[in-house]
């Protein structure tokens, strides 16, 4: 009789840490995902597309975007930006190079330039980012596409 | 004075609100983190050496050629849709009838896509994305895989790898796309 009683009082269960395990998860998520900051100051909608495939090694993606302004200031036409800053094309070797040092002399030669480009666009510039990334022997690129449903 | 004084058992805040305030704050975390987006098209740019003049045959050679007006020109034909472009693609590079219009052996095969400046880029898009879904349905035909199912995969995986040189074996994915013209 006494042991029946004891097991009764202790089937509640004490509710008062689970504030610090949703914490934990909370600080586990914040720290594990890596906030994409969206690019302000352009106007990108990516075109869609198929035969879309998935890069298996991510750390080796750098991004560039390519759109139309949206501060009417910066002129209406299409700008090249990474890493949220505005590029001139004459600089976008400088860039090449800095993501190349950044991911280390193994690594350097593979690199993925991510090209986020506005679907509107014309092939202009992006011909001339193309040859750019060539001359600096960054030479596989991803055009950023959706998938088609 | 001695109204306002609070009675001693007040002034404990109670926590039982704290698990649904951290689940909210949690929530949030999860709709407003996007996580790395890393699919698209992908290609390998030639390198930036002068170019050579290798000899190449006319009739392994397919042309697409697209012009500022949104125009394509696909071998020497005007098109008005892509629809057919993937078939032909596919009859171009593996040719089964041997016609000797058509390219001689599915590895000499070469997709040459040509913009010009004011080609828009969705349109350029389009057209690779036709000619890569027809590269990888050949892939996918040879191992008895859909597309998709080749695109999905994982190299990692040593059968699956196997299916994938296998696929890929003595047909390469020659996709040329030359400099935008600076005319038009």
């Amino acid at each position: 009789m006494r042991l029946k009683k004891r097991s009764k009082a202790d089937t509640e269960i004490s509710t008062a840490s689970m504030p610090d395990i949703v914490f934990l998860l909370l600080f586990f998520f914040m720290v594990s995902a890596t906030i994409k900051t969206e690019d302000e100051k352009l106007k990108v909608t990516i075109p869609k597309a198929q035969a879309i495939t998935k890069v298996e090694k991510k750390f080796l993606i750098r991004e560039l975007h390519v759109g139309f302004p949206k501060n009417q200031k910066l002129g209406s036409t299409p700008k090249i930006s990474a890493d949220g800053k505005l590029l001139e094309l004459n600089a976008l070797g400088n860039w090449v190079q800095e993501q190349k040092t950044s991911l280390g002399e193994v690594y350097s030669d593979q690199m993925i330039v991510l090209l986020r480009a506005h679907e509107e666009v014309d092939m202009g510039i992006i011909g001339d980012i193309q040859s750019e990334l060539r001359k600096n022997n960054a030479r596989k690129i991803l055009y950023r596409t959706l998938e088609e449903s | 004075m001695i109204r306002l004084k609070k009675p001693k058992s007040e002034p404990k805040v109670s926590a039982g609100s704290m698990a649904d305030i951290a689940f909210l704050l949690l929530i949030f975390f999860l709709v407003a983190t996007t996580l790395m987006q890393d699919k698209g098209l992908m290609l390998q740019l030639p390198p930036d050496v002068p170019p050579t003049e290798t000899p190449i045959n006319e009739r392994n050679l397919f042309k697409i050629r697209i012009n500022s007006k949104n125009q394509f020109l696909i071998e020497e034909k005007v098109v008005d849709d892509l629809h057919n472009l993937k078939e032909e693609v596919m009859d171009f590079v593996l040719n089964p009838n041997a016609n000797p219009s058509l390219s001689e052996s599915p590895d000499k095969a070469i997709i040459s896509i040509k913009t010009q400046r004011g080609t828009s880029y969705a349109n350029f898009i389009d057209v690779l994305d036709e000619v890569k879904e027809a590269y990888y349905t050949m892939y996918g035909n040879r191992v008895g895989l859909s597309s998709k199912e080749f695109r999905a995969l994982d190299k990692k995986n040593p059968s699956q790898n196997e299916l994938y040189l296998t696929a890929r074996a003595g047909l390469p994915m020659n996709i040329s796309i030359a400099e935008p013209d600076k005319i038009n």
